[in-house]
């Protein structure tokens, strides 16, 4: 199977704006975690928002965490990235260290990369420093001094025998044969 | 396969006879569901696209802590006031004011920019720099606009941003400035001279050390091209004071 035949869009690792390069700001904008409050499939979103949310918006303060408790319904968390893209991660049944993992994931991702595929670990602008090569790069310095029209460099540079010489130096071989074969009788 | 259908129908018809009350279910294809969906579609594309809401429309939205995590996105201390009064158009301040005055016009009321125009945006931006300087100093505000205007131009290529019309004049103006008079250019290399595709190498020498070097489809493109090269050189070890 090919590469056409997954439904993914191919894509580059990019960053956005430059960041980094004067400071680096965290992509990841705004964080809900919806939950019910009482459903068994959300019992491990309850354990982290108890045990380790806290943390957690104490490590990230750039990040704004909301919770919205809603009756009956799967945990999820939906993220939303300053170039306004928004990702939806389902949490039914997540364990507490599961969801801390999701979130460490949409902190450090700069939009939602689900449903592409990355083409190469690595881009650049710049893929060749040297530049593209022309007639003028590596040319012989002895050029410089030739005279034209010049009987050497007028030829071209690969001769390779013709057939046509290959039988005509045959037949002169067979010539040369039957003559000695001749003086020796 | 017909007979035993034929068969299946008539014990169906029977049991229906006999029983008159009783429904019988039967398992095919529900031929209520796609004129359902379509007219419901139908319906959708009546009515069109639902306008964009502004994320502050939401029910999960807090002011003060969109602000607070804004300046700590950005590495900055803002002075929360005079931020949150930077945020604020012209216009809506004016609404906001029309509004206390006549409580009457309701339609007026919601005026508000959605989308954001790109004008807003530099505003905002504009402003957001100024609370900086106050909360803090100009020396702050001048990093700020640093990393986030100035690191925009990196990896760009000067000449998309400066076309020089006259490149060798501006070269030897700029040489005779350092004190380097003669230039002197040299044709390094050409090829398919005479035809479309003609292509010429100049050199820019001085004092047997070359400045730059450029291709061009005449001499005095490859001139000017390697003019533009030698300007560039010229700078490249170039550190901002």
């Amino acid at each position: 199977m090919s590469n056409k035949h997954l439904f993914l869009i191919p894509g580059f690792i990019r960053t956005p704006l430059q960041n980094g390069v004067g400071r680096y700001v965290g992509q990841l904008q705004r964080v809900v975690l919806k939950f019910c409050k009482n459903n068994g499939s959300s019992r491990g979103m309850r354990e982290f928002i108890e045990s380790g949310l806290v943390n957690f918006a104490n490590e990230n303060p750039g990040v704004v965490v909301y919770l919205k408790p809603r009756r009956h319904r799967t945990a999820v968390i939906k993220a939303e990235y300053l170039n306004g893209d928004s990702q939806w991660i389902n949490c039914r049944n997540f364990t507490q260290e599961e969801v801390l993992k999701w979130l460490i994931l949409l902190k450090s991702q700069s939009k939602n990369a689900t449903g592409t595929r990355i083409k190469k670990l690595w881009h650049t602008d710049h893929p060749s420093i040297q530049g593209p090569w022309t007639p003028y790069t590596f040319r012989d310095p002895e050029l410089n001094l030739v005279e034209f029209p010049n009987d050497i460099l007028s030829k071209p540079a690969i001769m390779e025998r013709s057939s046509q010489d290959e039988l005509i130096e045959l037949f002169n071989n067979k010539k040369i044969e039957e003559l000695e074969s001749k003086r020796a009788e | 396969m017909s007979l035993c259908r034929q068969s299946f129908l008539l014990l169906r018809r029977s049991v229906v006879q006999n029983v008159c009350f009783r429904v019988t279910e039967t398992r095919n294809i529900k031929r209520w569901v796609s004129p359902t969906l379509k007219e419901l579609k139908r319906r959708r594309d009546k009515i069109g696209p639902e306008p964009e809401k502004p994320r502050s429309s939401f029910l999960e939205w807090n002011y003060e802590a969109e602000i607070y995590a804004f300046g700590k996105r950005l590495g900055e201390e803002f002075d929360k006031k005079l931020l949150k009064q930077a945020l604020i158009q012209r216009e809506y301040a004016n609404m906001q004011e029309f509004k206390a005055k006549e409580q009457v016009i309701v339609p007026l009321i919601n005026f508000q920019e959605f989308p954001v125009s790109k004008e807003t945006l530099s505003n905002t931006f504009k402003a957001v720099v100024a609370v900086l300087k106050r909360s803090k100093d100009l020396n702050r505000a001048q990093i700020f606009v640093k990393d986030f205007v100035l690191s925009q131009m990196n990896g760009k290529d000067v000449y998309e941003l400066w076309d020089p019309q006259n490149p060798y004049e501006y070269l030897t103006t700029l040489l005779n400035e350092k004190g380097i008079t003669e230039i002197e250019p040299r044709l390094c290399n050409q090829s398919a001279v005479n035809t479309i595709l003609a292509n010429f190498q100049v050199g820019l020498y001085s004092n047997r050390k070359l400045l730059g070097i450029g291709w061009g489809e005449n001499i005095k493109i490859a001139k000017e091209t390697a003019a533009l090269d030698a300007i560039q050189r010229i700078y490249k070890d170039y550190v901002p004071k």
